[in-house]
């Protein structure tokens, strides 16, 4: 059996899910990659991970779309990371009132993310 | 064959104008044909360029991945990082890889901090990609300088400050808005030190950006704002009140009551918010004094402090100003008067509205 624990990654910078990916890897998880809310959602309907990490601001379907789906059409509890960027603090507190988790401001440090999502899927 | 000779035959002997409208549509016709074919070329060109584009970033963006992990504690740098150094230099050297390089680059560094984004700026040194945004500061085109001066703000250069700083006074604005950026996000506060020679006005947007990135930035030793509220640029002067508001300079309360004489109205109706702002009660008699020989904007901005700083005694000021015949000041001395004693407001807005209904 299994026990790699799967997380989906809903980023629209490339190269920042690479580094992610290529980080959280190297951690043992298995990073599910989204690059935008839509494919996001449909990863998470599929593969049902233990952790999302999502940024606020991409193509098609928000950050925020995707924690209302997540925690309104799919009554998960999964926690949820969300990255957001200086000036978004409203946006933040709209995350934390749809039910996100935890976030992160961007320019992050990687090393933090990693340290946050283990504290998260101890 | 018969019907063209018919055609050619009967457009020579129609009139003049028939012949120049053919003409003209001729023309036309093969400006057209022309357009369509060069349009087609150049959507496949831009198509095959963003393809090789594409495949370029997605190299690029491998590399610096690994080169991001590939380093040791016991070297600057290690044999793989070292490897990956050698690959991207040579690649440099072309612009269009050179471009692609700096994009993705800027796409990871914007985004994460810590020892990978310092690793990113390191790269950017050790590829010399520094010499490529110096030469762009002694282009003659205005957005190539703005970009160089963006690059260098982007991987932190703080060694070319001077350099930089020789466009303080530049024709364009948004070459003096990169410099003013590259200051403050590279020194914070002691980056502020370009108000000194600024000559060229700050735009009210100028301004919001430069607030942000000092708010953005965790150094709260402030510079002594006091020289700068003396400039003769007025817009450094506004600037300067918006700072002393958002970081509370109660010490330059001398500087700002001298301001309530400035020259320039808007000077003086930030003066009195920034004042308002920092509950410098001094400020209110001064301006109660001389009440009438102030414009309606300073006389709101000053009635807007009232409201936080008013006090029983100020009730005959007020009641000499009930029927001022600007409506927001009468509006305002109404609201004042009624926080001083609610029940006497009850009794005097009776009377207050006898003259709006006679």
């Amino acid at each position: 059996m299994n026990n790699t624990k799967k997380i989906v990654l809903a980023e629209d910078n490339s190269v920042l899910s690479l580094l992610l990916k290529f980080r959280l890897e190297k951690e043992g998880y298995k990073l599910l990659i989204a690059v935008d809310g839509k494919q996001a959602i449909e990863l998470i309907e599929e593969h049902n991970p233990e952790l999302i990490l999502t940024d606020i601001m991409m193509p098609f379907v928000s950050g925020l779309e995707v924690i209302s789906h997540v925690r309104n059409k799919l009554n998960m509890q999964t926690p949820i990371i969300v990255f957001s960027s200086a000036g978004q603090e409203e946006i933040v507190l709209k995350a934390f009132d749809l039910g996100a988790t935890d976030f992160m401001s961007k320019p992050f440090s990687p090393h933090e993310l990693v340290i946050r999502v283990k504290r998260l899927l101890i | 064959m018969n019907d063209n000779l018919y055609i050619l035959e009967s457009l020579k002997h129609s009139s003049p104008i028939i012949q120049l409208v053919w003409g003209i549509s001729g023309i036309f016709f093969i400006i057209i044909a022309f357009l369509i074919i060069y349009l087609k070329y150049l959507r496949t060109h831009l198509r095959v360029n963003e393809k090789i584009e594409a495949k370029y970033q997605e190299d690029y963006e491998s590399y610096l991945v690994t080169y991001l992990y590939a380093g040791n504690d016991d070297e600057a740098f290690s044999s793989e990082q070292q490897l990956i150094i050698n690959e991207l230099k040579k690649c440099v050297a072309d612009p269009f890889k050179r471009k692609i390089i700096i994009s993705t680059l800027l796409k990871l560094r914007n985004e994460i901090s810590g020892e990978m984004g310092e690793s990113i700026d390191t790269l950017f040194n050790k590829l010399g990609l520094l010499r490529y945004s110096l030469a762009k500061l002694r282009n003659k085109k205005w957005e190539v300088i703005a970009i160089g001066i963006r690059e260098l703000t982007q991987f932190k250069i703080k060694a070319v400050h001077k350099i930089i700083m020789n466009n303080i006074n530049h024709p364009k604005r948004e070459v003096r808005k990169e410099m003013q950026l590259y200051l403050v996000y590279l020194y914070a506060f002691k980056g502020l030190e370009f108000l000194n020679v600024l000559e060229t006005s700050l735009s009210e947007w100028d301004q919001i950006q430069l607030l942000e990135v000092l708010q953005l930035n965790n150094d709260t030793q402030i510079s002594d704002i006091k020289p700068w509220l003396k400039s003769s640029n007025d817009s450094v002067v506004i600037f300067t009140l918006k700072l002393a508001k958002v970081y509370n300079q109660f010490e330059a309360k001398e500087e700002l009551i001298e301001l309530l004489n400035h020259k320039s109205e808007d000077v003086r109706i930030n003066v009195i918010s920034a004042l308002s702002h920092l509950n410098v009660f001094e400020a209110k008699n001064i301006l109660k004094n001389n009440f009438n020989e102030r414009s309606h904007e300073e006389q709101i901005a000053f009635l807007k402090m009232m409201e936080n700083v008013y006090e029983a005694s100020d009730k005959p000021f007020l009641l000499e100003h009930i029927h001022h015949k600007n409506s927001e000041i009468n509006l305002l001395v109404m609201e004042i008067l009624k926080n001083i004693n609610f029940e006497e407001f009850e009794v005097n807005e009776a009377e207050l509205k006898k003259p709006l209904t006679a």
